[in-house]
């Protein structure tokens, strides 16, 4: 049996316990009102150092940015202008123009092995402008997100509740018959056609664009119609991130691979096949993957950040 | 002789269905409300559509390519109505002055 000073030394009670308790609890009103004060001094100061530089860029810099504008603008009309006096005239035979589209006519099928010379353009001869188009879905749906997107950062404060009521009777009331019944038989239907179109862009009119804009459609249909709780059991923010990254990276580095060797006058190791089956074309068939897959990721995109501000997230609600 | 009534038959269908077109565009610029204009416009929609795929399925001559046109009624004959019930649910919901359009009761 130890004494009390003994058990002090070994720490297991401790004399100042009764004493900390008894000091007074900090004046948290105080301390608030005058933090507030604080930031509203703050706030009223940078709103007018705001001021102050809005009205020095009025002064000095808007007649700086008329003038560039102007000399922009000029030299861009000069250069449209001095370009098209260069231009081919019309109707006049000219064999330095025609050259280019009469060998795709001629020997498109031999050197692409498509039998839609148009997929054979875009995808072979001019596959670097393709690859400029999906960049450009890919960038346009980036900017819809950066300026669309609903998040915890950019929603208005103390407004919680309206967003996750708002969610909850706005966002899941999809539930009309008539087209819930009509979408079952649809949607099926329109996917595999939109499939179909994807991936016989060498043999027939379609390819990328075209199919992956009816796979697009399909999916919009099919959220209009069940509510977007089911779509968001697969198609998450993360999964459209990772589609668009690899189709896009794929293309660049097949079509890399391909400019390359054609480039050095290499040899390439891509089979065409026997023109008319479906996997012919040599690269063809996979960049209309790629591409079908980037436009039907960017449409879904677009119809969702526009209809609730995210794509993906948590089922019922919009704050993810 | 068969020819010729193939033919008959396909201009005669032909010219019902520009026919029931022309009535819809007619009826959709004279109307001035959006469910009269809805009435209208389905005419060329389900009728004028039916009767024009008939004609170039009589002129084609194949049961393959008559089912595939027939895929086509079906597939509008399916999702014309429902855009048609969207838009009058809308304007259900939406117009306060609905009954003054609707004339004797």
């Amino acid at each position: 049996m130890k004494n009390a000073f003994q058990r002090w030394l070994d720490g297991d009670i401790d004399l100042m316990e009764g004493i900390s308790d008894a000091i007074p609890e900090h004046d948290h009103a105080r301390e608030d009102i005058k933090e507030r004060d604080r930031k509203i001094a703050r706030e009223i100061d940078s709103r007018r150092e705001t001021a102050i530089l809005i009205a020095r860029e009025r002064k000095g810099l808007k007649r700086t940015y008329d003038v560039i504008a102007v000399i922009c603008c000029v030299l861009v009309i000069l250069v449209f202008m001095y370009i098209i006096a260069q231009l081919p005239l019309y109707g006049v035979e000219n064999v330095r123009a025609t050259t280019v589209a009469q060998r795709y006519i001629e020997h498109g099928l031999e050197e692409t092995g498509a039998i839609n010379i148009v997929s054979g353009m875009i995808l072979d001869y001019r596959a670097f402008d393709t690859l400029g188009e999906s960049h450009v879905l890919f960038t346009a749906l980036i900017c819809v997100m950066i300026l669309l997107r609903v998040d915890s950062k950019n929603q208005r404060q103390g407004f919680e509740d309206y967003y996750a009521t708002m969610s909850e009777t706005y966002f899941a009331s999809e539930k009309d018959t008539i087209l819930k019944t009509i979408g079952i038989f649809l949607v099926p239907c329109i996917f595999i056609y939109g499939i179909y179109v994807l991936l016989n862009g060498q043999n027939s009119p379609g390819g990328g664009f075209s199919g992956g804009a009816i796979m697009g459609a399909a999916m919009i249909i099919f959220t209009s119609a069940f509510g977007f709780d089911r779509v968001d059991r697969f198609f998450t923010l993360k999964l459209q991130t990772y589609v668009t990254f690899v189709a896009l990276s794929f293309y660049s580095f097949a079509k890399g691979y391909v400019f390359f060797t054609g480039a050095n006058g290499l040899e390439n190791h891509i089979p065409k096949g026997t023109p008319g089956a479906i996997l012919s074309g040599g690269l063809i068939l996979p960049l209309d993957v790629a591409v079908g897959l980037v436009v039907a990721c960017t449409m879904f995109g677009f119809y969702s950040l526009f209809r609730r501000g995210q794509i993906g997230g948590t089922p019922g609600r919009l704050i993810s | 002789m068969m020819e010729w009534i193939r033919f008959w038959i396909t201009a005669v269908l032909l010219v019902c269905g520009l026919v029931s077109f022309a009535a819809g565009v007619i009826g959709n610029c004279r109307f001035n409300y959006v469910m009269n204009r809805m009435h209208a416009g389905g005419v060329g929609d389900t009728q004028g559509l039916f009767l024009i795929v008939l004609s170039i399925a009589v002129s084609a001559g194949s049961i393959m390519d008559a089912a595939k046109l027939f895929l086509l009624v079906v597939f509008m004959w399916n999702t014309s109505p429902v855009s048609s019930h969207f838009l009058s649910q809308i304007e259900y919901y939406t117009n306060p002055k609905l009954f003054d359009h609707m004339g004797r009761l």
